[in-house]
């Protein structure tokens, strides 16, 4: 097709939409309605992400180790146990630090891994008092002033994939050195449900959407079509190509799109502030992606689902009608 | 030359034929150089362009002037806008209606009505008019006038066909006359006038 007939059917199909203005306006109309719901969909779903993955990175796994305080009082250790009683040398794994941060390397390079933080044995301790014993510290000194410190060392460890949960932790509780391990594998399960439950749902969500967008443009275009009836008949009768006759209704569709884009555009932004202004004054919530980082990409997503209902929608309609309707020779 | 026959005769199964608009089952279809027997379907505009239609309802776009409805059969082959200018002013002085150029169609008579939609039927300089009934909504005086022009048309080298149901204008032009009845040719007069 020539560029002068391009630029001839692109103006045809942009003064269609002033044409049949009312129509148009319908459309654009649910169109937006349709972009806005699939952008605050998509805004809902990547920030319920974001919520699980920062409930993902607090649920970690601590591997103790296999040390002289797991054989004095962890789960196998003797039923009497005090400052006195002696260990032997070889009844445990991890003797020093070294031996420990060796570990923790190990088990770093266990798949789906994400991080291994060292806790030593005075650490953990620490991090007890600290967060359980907060203002009573002086009432536990007996912990390591009497009966010595009786934590083991231990790694915190955060993964990557919590779908891989058991996998991985079954890995790590066979890993050489660790005695026992402590995890919330029910947290991980309900994280996995809610994560797979999310994505389904925004899938379903914009799947429907995106079938209502091109029903809604299709439908756009066959009033066009059948109020430009005449017109359709005499290009055929004068020797139009099916292709000449497509493209302004095909360009009328994608110019819907994109305006609809535009202006869905301008009020997702305007609810999200507006959603999350009052989620942080409200409820003090502060872990809420940012407008601004997601912007660019929904718009892109807007303009796409635009051009492709747009031209989809249209495509098929005017290739149905003059297949099937598209006579123009109807009155002779 | 004129198609004749009585209402369900076939004339318009013909002209869908020759258009391509329906597909004959059997026999031989060739115009203007194609095989319509075996015509592709995207070949069918091509064989349109070597023709052009007059319609009884005369079948103007309301919403464009008499330029642009003239203008628009070459706009949609691509023309370029010089050879559209050009070629539009050409045939509307043709036809009489130079001066009507900005005029929508609403304005006009029945007969300027119908001059327009001659004017866009000879604007891309076809092999082939066929004028489906091109008198049926105009006064008799009108008519006369536009068989005239065909004639004119005719004389210059470009095969007419005109379905009508006018015996007056059939007795009155001295044309070839093909008469049909129930799908069958009854009658070839190449010597004009409706006797077989």
């Amino acid at each position: 097709m020539k560029a002068r007939s391009i630029k001839y059917l692109a103006a045809e199909g942009v003064k269609n939409i002033w044409a049949n203005r009312l129509m148009s306006i319908a459309s654009i109309g649910v169109l937006i309605a349709c972009m806005v719901l699939i952008g605050m969909a998509s805004l809902i779903t990547k920030n319920v992400n974001k919520a699980i993955s920062t409930l993902e990175q607090q649920n970690v796994i601590m591997a103790y180790f296999n040390d002289k305080n797991s054989v004095l009082y962890g789960e196998n250790a003797p039923a009497q146990t005090d400052e006195n009683v002696s260990v032997a040398e070889d009844s445990f794994l991890i003797h020093n630090d070294e031996e420990a941060k060796a570990l923790c390397d190990k088990l770093s390079e266990i798949d789906n891994v994400l991080s291994v933080e060292y806790i030593s044995s005075e650490a953990g301790l620490q991090s007890v008092k600290d967060t359980l014993l907060e203002g009573k510290e002086e009432y536990f000194t007996f912990l390591d002033e009497e009966y010595g410190n009786p934590l083991s060392a231990a790694a915190k460890i955060t993964l990557a994939d919590m779908s891989k949960f058991s996998e991985t932790l079954s890995l790590i509780e066979a890993t050489e050195g660790v005695d026992s391990v402590q995890s919330q594998s029910d947290l991980a399960d309900k994280i996995n449900a809610i994560k797979t439950g999310v994505g389904v749902a925004g899938v379903w969500i914009i799947a429907i959407l995106l079938i209502i967008s091109l029903v809604i443009v299709s439908n756009t275009i066959r009033v066009t079509m059948y109020s430009r009836k005449l017109e359709i008949g005499i290009m055929k009768a004068v020797g139009a190509t099916d292709s000449f006759i497509r493209l302004p209704f095909v360009i009328e569709g994608m110019f819907i799109g994109v305006i609809s884009a535009i202006f869905s555009m301008a009020i997702v932004y305007f609810c999200y502030r507006v959603a999350t202004e009052t989620l942080m004054q409200s409820l003090g919530v502060m872990e809420i992606i940012k407008f601004s980082s997601v912007a660019l990409e929904t718009f892109g997503i807007f303009v796409i689902i635009g051009l492709v209902s747009g031209a989809l929608g249209s495509l098929f309609m005017i290739s149905k009608y003059l297949k099937k309707e598209g006579s123009e020779f109807t009155a002779i | 030359m004129f198609v004749v026959g009585a209402s369900g005769a076939g004339k318009s199964t013909f002209l869908k034929l020759i258009v391509r608009e329906e597909q004959a089952n059997t026999g031989v279809l060739k115009v203007n150089g194609y095989d319509l027997m075996k015509i592709k379907h995207q070949e069918i505009p091509m064989l349109r362009r070597t023709m052009g239609i007059v319609f009884q309802d005369f079948r103007l776009i309301p919403t464009m002037n008499v330029f642009d409805n003239v203008a628009f059969a070459m706009r949609v082959i691509g023309a370029p806008s010089r050879k559209v200018r050009k070629d539009v002013s050409a045939v509307l002085s043709m036809v009489g209606l130079g001066h009507k150029a900005r005029s929508m169609p609403n304005q006009l008579s029945g007969g300027e009505q119908q001059r327009v939609g001659l004017a866009r039927a000879l604007v891309n300089k076809p092999k082939l008019i066929i004028a489906d009934e091109p008198t049926g909504n105009v006064d008799p005086n009108l008519s006369y006038e536009i068989v005239s022009k065909l004639t004119e048309i005719n004389k210059q080298g470009t095969t007419v066909l005109m379905v009508t149901h006018d015996h007056s204008l059939v007795r009155d032009f001295n044309h070839r006359v093909i008469m049909l009845e129930e799908g069958r040719i009854v009658a070839d007069n190449a010597a004009g006038g409706e006797e077989a």
